[in-house]
């Protein structure tokens, strides 16, 4: 009994324990994953007592800390995409006005907690982009119309029943005027330059008109072009910047003058005092920056201070400021988007916050490479040196091995760029939208390098999505040789490629930056290294001439060109073209075009091809008969989403199985009254997409997956020329009770382990959903866990344990990039938007891995235990045997006596 | 030769699976031209028409003239060389409006199979082209071969119109009525389960009790070896 109640026991604890395994325990929180939070590009800022509130361009209203930049708070508004805050004033509480043409809303917010006090929309005939300003307790929301008037509309901020807030709108004649470009609003002024012309209202006068001064009578001359900016002052104020080089114009009782000294373009005043600061090119290598303080009213310096600017950041603005007495505070935002809290008069950068973070275009993860204790043995036999100098070094090197194993690894320690036993030590290089690369340990979470690219952008693909490539030409592998990774984007300015190649582990660039001459519509990583073991990759111009890089590498290519095909997709004529390299010589490469797939009139929306990495473990499912089925693995096949406006259907979603070397549609499904987002994530032999159900208002998953039946054609080599039957198609859709913005799928060394898919949701969740519970069902066959099949539900379930975020929120995710480890069990995940946020998962479980939380004491302890229960029952065992022994012997001999007693009792008796 | 055929059968009925589902029937004809001159810069020629009268039913008819001498040699030629057979289609629907696709296949292949060609004419939702494919059935490939003239003498090619399939949709009618049935099952099953305890879980106590009696019945024997 005893025994049957403890195997019972723990199966219960088992079951138990494999469910409790899917979510994380308390303690384990921060262990394997972290977060950073940022806010985006600021273009509203206000410094308050201990705290900096900032408004930015993701539409966020967020509150820092002054001593140290931390995120104290943060309010997430409207998608930034639609809507954009237009005005921050600080009081007591905090004002915005964000939205955008004619839907905006005023909201107030309490300044410690930032929770939102009140909020009233504010809704305008006119379409066009407005201004507003805050003037005493009202708010002033002035919308220009072009060649015609300026609509004033004054609206009472306190104390006003939400009910009776209406605006008291004038207009004002204005047939000069353009547009809300060309115009400040500098205190109680609305100041507007027009065909040299300055034309000033006073907005507080009810009754008061524009006037106009010629531009010439201010400046000497109108000839070049003149910008206004505004200076935040008592008496209304404008810069006047030509030539980079600004003039202050002040209003003084509805007369405007020009003062007579020379400013900087980036001048700015705080109201606190009368100084006027600006920022210069300083000559000292050190300390490149300069601030300027000169008076206001003389234009004189009044103190210069010279700044210790980290190297690395680009060219800064002042944003905002504050004077306490002596002590000033400047917060300067970069060209790269980061933000820096100066201390004047020493000069000395209080934080700095990478803010281009917050955008991050392209991901990709690095092996570190091996420490230089591993490395050392590989120099022996470097030199000439003889044998017994040879055999001292492998001594020495494998002794201090020893004792780094001895002492826990060199590995463990954080900020050590070491390559670890299991790959969870990782580099995770980052390109972001500001053109700033940035490398990221996957253990701290730390910044191990970061490298700006001035005037870079990303390309935009289809469905107008963002995007840079990163491709890994090699890896640290292959030590001596250091890893090398290359970054592909465009020219902001002139829209020609960029190339950058670099060593993803130092940041360092032999190179520097390529610009090429053309445009970049295609490029491809080639999978034949040249000698030094260095990838070659292929860039495609717009007029379809191809380049490769290195140069060299074409001894390499050559013997491929038959076998190398490329695939072009043109959003613009929602085509998709193939390419073959065949007729390339060695001189000259040459795209001869194949095929074509011609969408119109669908618009194409996503291209999703499978990760190059991936390795498919098993060729086939086994059924119920256990005969096996044989999976469709084509390397080549590309899935392709398109959206069509119809008139019966109002859109209808198409997806397509494209095989990339011949152009057959495999497959193409299409599902009407459906519209995008389309997700589509492509692994193995399957496809899986989201799009939305109009029809039943819902989202919806669908799988797709091939097979090419109970016969494998072709084991050893796969041809897409060699088509002998077309797969078997499986397809089964399902509810998904969220909305998802990105999906993915794990991936794994080896790819044993089953897979997840990552999804992405508008709650800030990132859910998994084992990809069993998605894989299409057999028709008439039996589903079961003897056949590892999972019976159909229509809709998906999302537990709360399958977040593996767990409360963690993140906002407006972009992106989840996954990684394999080294470990088979694990796969690394990057979830990238406002927030930063990295995890492990294990689909399978760590199946090839220890518990953290593993008694290695109590193990040990057992061991020797038994060792020593061993030696001692052995020696008791040998006492009792040799006991044992001799009263058998005794027994013998009393037997005898026995007998021999009974013989002569017998005798006796006879 | 049989071989090839067990092939031909079994793409054949991969194609005929796809489901019907185009809302409005359209008829196309397409124009093929081909070129036999190999290298990269094609010079298309004329090979032949293929009309399709009805897009639903899919059929389709080929019209092409037998090779001439020279084409012969041409295509010959370009089988040797392992070069690529293009094709171009021009592809005019009812409506008139013209589109044009480019194909290519290994010219070894064609050659191989004796210029048995198939054509996959791939249709959207609404029964608009976009795209022709042309594919030689096989199951391995070749690089280059040498195919006697009169193997080569015409084309016999087959076309297969290609639906775009109607989408699946969560299956929620047959769940709720497997989740029906269930619930019956087992309301059925409570009303008859009225045994008494031992009689329901009699196969759980059984064991538990030959377990018991086992482990009572070894454990005084040892004691008795012992005393």
């Amino acid at each position: 009994m005893a025994n049957f109640r403890s195997i019972y026991k723990v199966q219960v604890f088992l079951t138990i324990l494999i469910h409790l395994t899917l979510a994380l325990y308390e303690d384990q929180v921060g262990k394997f994953d972290w977060k950073r939070s940022f806010v985006g590009k600021v273009k509203y800022v206000s410094l308050e007592a201990r705290r900096i509130i900032v408004a930015t361009e993701e539409n966020v209203l967020a509150s820092l800390s002054m001593n140290t930049g931390d995120i104290q708070w943060r309010q997430l508004l409207e998608d930034p995409n639609d809507y954009q805050i237009e005005l921050l004033q600080v009081d007591k509480e905090i004002l915005t006005v964000s939205g955008s043409h004619n839907t905006w809303l005023v909201r107030t917010w309490e300044i410690n907690s930032g929770t939102l006090l009140s909020e009233w929309p504010l809704n305008t005939d006119q379409n066009i982009p407005s201004k507003f300003t805050v003037f005493e307790k009202k708010l002033y929301h002035i919308i220009p119309v072009t060649a015609s008037h300026v609509e004033v509309t004054v609206y009472p901020l306190y104390d006003v029943n939400a009910n009776q807030r209406k605006g008291i709108l004038r207009k004002i004649t204005a047939p000069w005027i353009k547009d809300s470009s060309e115009c400040v609003v500098a205190n109680s002024y609305f100041i507007c330059l027009e065909s040299n012309q300055l034309y000033f209202l006073n907005l507080l006068k009810d009754n008061a008109d524009f006037q106009s001064r010629p531009l010439d009578s201010l400046l000497g001359s109108s000839l070049a072009k003149t910008v206004l900016i505004e200076l935040n002052h008592d008496t209304p104020s404008v810069l006047l910047v030509q030539n980079n080089i600004a003039k202050l114009a002040t209003i003084v009782e509805n007369n405007i003058s020009v003062k007579p000294f020379d400013l900087m373009p980036n001048a700015v005043k705080f109201k606190e005092n009368e100084h006027i600061y600006q920022l210069e090119a300083n000559d000292n290598r050190d300390k490149l920056i300069r601030v300027k303080a000169k008076d206001f009213q003389t234009g004189k310096d009044v103190f210069s201070v010279d700044l210790d600017y980290p190297i690395g950041l680009g060219a800064p603005i002042i944003l905002g400021g504050q004077s306490i007495g002596l002590v000033t505070k400047l917060f300067l935002t970069t060209t790269d988007n980061a933000l820096l809290l100066v201390h004047l008069p020493e000069g000395k950068i209080l934080w700095t916050r990478e803010e281009a973070l917050s955008s991050i275009i392209a991901t990709e993860f690095f092996e570190l490479p091996i420490s230089e204790l591993d490395a050392s043995i590989e120099h022996e036999f470097d030199g000439d040196s003889d044998i017994i100098s040879m055999f001292t070094h492998r001594i020495t090197t494998q002794i201090n091995q020893l004792y780094s194993l001895l002492s826990g690894g060199q590995s463990r320690k954080n900020g050590v760029m070491v390559r670890d036993e299991f790959g969870l030590h990782k580099i995770i290089v980052v390109a972001t939208r500001a053109g700033k690369l940035f490398a990221i340990d996957t253990l701290s979470g730390s910044i191990a390098w970061s490298y700006r690219l001035p005037n870079i952008q990303p390309f935009l693909s289809t469905d107008k999505k963002e995007e840079m490539l990163l491709l890994v030409q090699r890896t640290a592998k292959y030590y001596p040789l250091p890893a090398q990774c290359v970054l592909l984007a465009q020219d902001s300015i002139t829209g020609l490629g960029v190339v950058f190649q670099f060593d993803p582990i130092t940041g360092q660039s032999t190179k520097g930056i390529q610009r090429l001459n053309y445009k970049i519509v295609q490029a491809v990583l080639l999978p034949y290294p040249n000698k030094n073991l260095l990838k070659p990759f292929l860039v495609v111009s717009d007029t379809l001439e191809v380049h490769l890089f290195p140069k060299d590498s074409i001894s390499q290519l050559k013997e491929h060109f038959s076998t190398t095909f490329l695939y072009i997709a043109d959003p613009k004529r929602d085509s998709l073209n193939g390419y073959s390299l065949k007729y390339s010589t060695e001189d000259s490469l040459k795209l001869t075009p194949i095929w074509e797939v011609n969408f119109q009139p669908s618009n194409l929306v996503d291209v999703s091809a499978k990760p190059i990495n991936e390795i498919v473990h098993s060729q086939g499912k086994v059924l119920y008969d256990r005969s096996v089925y044989y999976k469709y693995v084509n390397p080549n096949l590309l899935a392709v989403a398109t959206v069509t406006p119809d008139p019966n259907h109002r859109s209808v979603v198409s997806v397509y199985l494209i095989d990339g070397v011949t152009g057959l549609i495999l497959h193409s499904a299409s599902h009407r009254r459906a519209k995008g987002p389309i997700h589509l994530v492509h692994s193995e032999n399957w496809l899986v997409y989201t799009y939305f159900n109009d029809r039943f208002r819902r989202m919806e998953v669908s799988a797709v997956e091939l097979y090419e039946g109970h016969l494998q054609s072709n084991s050893t080599v796969f041809s897409s020329f060699a088509v002998s039957q077309l797969p078997d198609i499986q397809t089964q859709s399902y509810i998904l009770p969220a909305m998802p913005l990105k999906m993915t799928v794990t991936l794994t060394e080896r790819g044993v382990t089953n897979k997840f898919l990552l999804i992405a949701l508008t709650n800030g969740a990132v859910i998994e959903i084992p990809w069993l519970l998605l894989q299409p069902r057999f028709t008439g066959m039996p589903c079961g866990p003897e056949e590892s099949c999972i019976p159909y539900m229509p809709e998906i379930p999302i537990h709360s344990e399958t977040t593996i975020n767990y409360n963690q929120t993140l906002s407006r995710i972009s992106g989840i990039e996954v990684a394999p480890a080294r470990l088979e069990s694990t796969c690394h995940v990057l979830v990238h938007g406002l927030d930063i946020f990295y995890t492990r998962v294990a689909p399978s479980k760590t199946f090839d891995l220890l518990k953290e939380d593993f008694d290695y004491r109590l193990i040990v302890l057992v061991l020797v235990g038994s060792i020593v229960a061993t030696f001692v029952t052995k020696r008791l065992a040998a006492r009792k045997a040799l006991k044992r022994a001799w009263k058998i012997f005794h027994k013998k001999d009393i037997d005898k006596k026995i007998e021999v007693m009974r013989i002569c009792c017998i005798g006796i008796v006879k | 030769m049989k071989y090839i055929a067990a092939v031909f059968s079994v793409l054949i009925s991969c194609f005929l699976i796809s489901s019907n589902s185009l809302e409005h029937d359209g008829s196309l004809t397409i124009k093929l031209q081909h070129a036999l001159n190999g290298g990269p810069n094609p010079v298309y020629t004329d090979r032949g028409h293929i009309t399709i009268h009805s897009l639903r039913l899919k059929q389709a008819i080929v019209n092409q003239s037998p090779l001439t001498d020279i084409e012969k040699h041409q295509i010959q030629k370009l089988a040797e060389d392992n070069e690529l057979y293009k094709i171009k289609a021009i592809v005019t629907a009812n409506d008139g409006t013209e589109r044009t696709f480019i194909s290519a296949v290994k010219a070894c292949m064609l050659a191989e199979s004796e210029l048995d060609d198939k054509f996959a004419v791939s249709l959207d939702y609404m029964g608009r082209v976009i795209g022709v494919t042309s594919l030689i059935a096989s199951k391995a490939t070749c690089e280059g071969a040498v195919v006697p003239l009169d193997k080569l003498k015409e084309f016999t090619t087959s076309v297969y119109v290609r639906h775009s399939e109607t989408g699946a949709i969560p299956d929620t009618a047959s769940y709720i009525q497997k989740l029906e049935r269930e619930r019956e099952a087992q309301e059925k099953g409570e009303v008859k389960d009225n045994r008494s305890f031992l009689a329901k879980y009699w196969m759980y106590i059984v064991p538990v009790v030959i377990i018991m009696v086992i482990s009572s019945a070894s454990n005084p024997e040892a004691q008795g070896g012992g005393q």
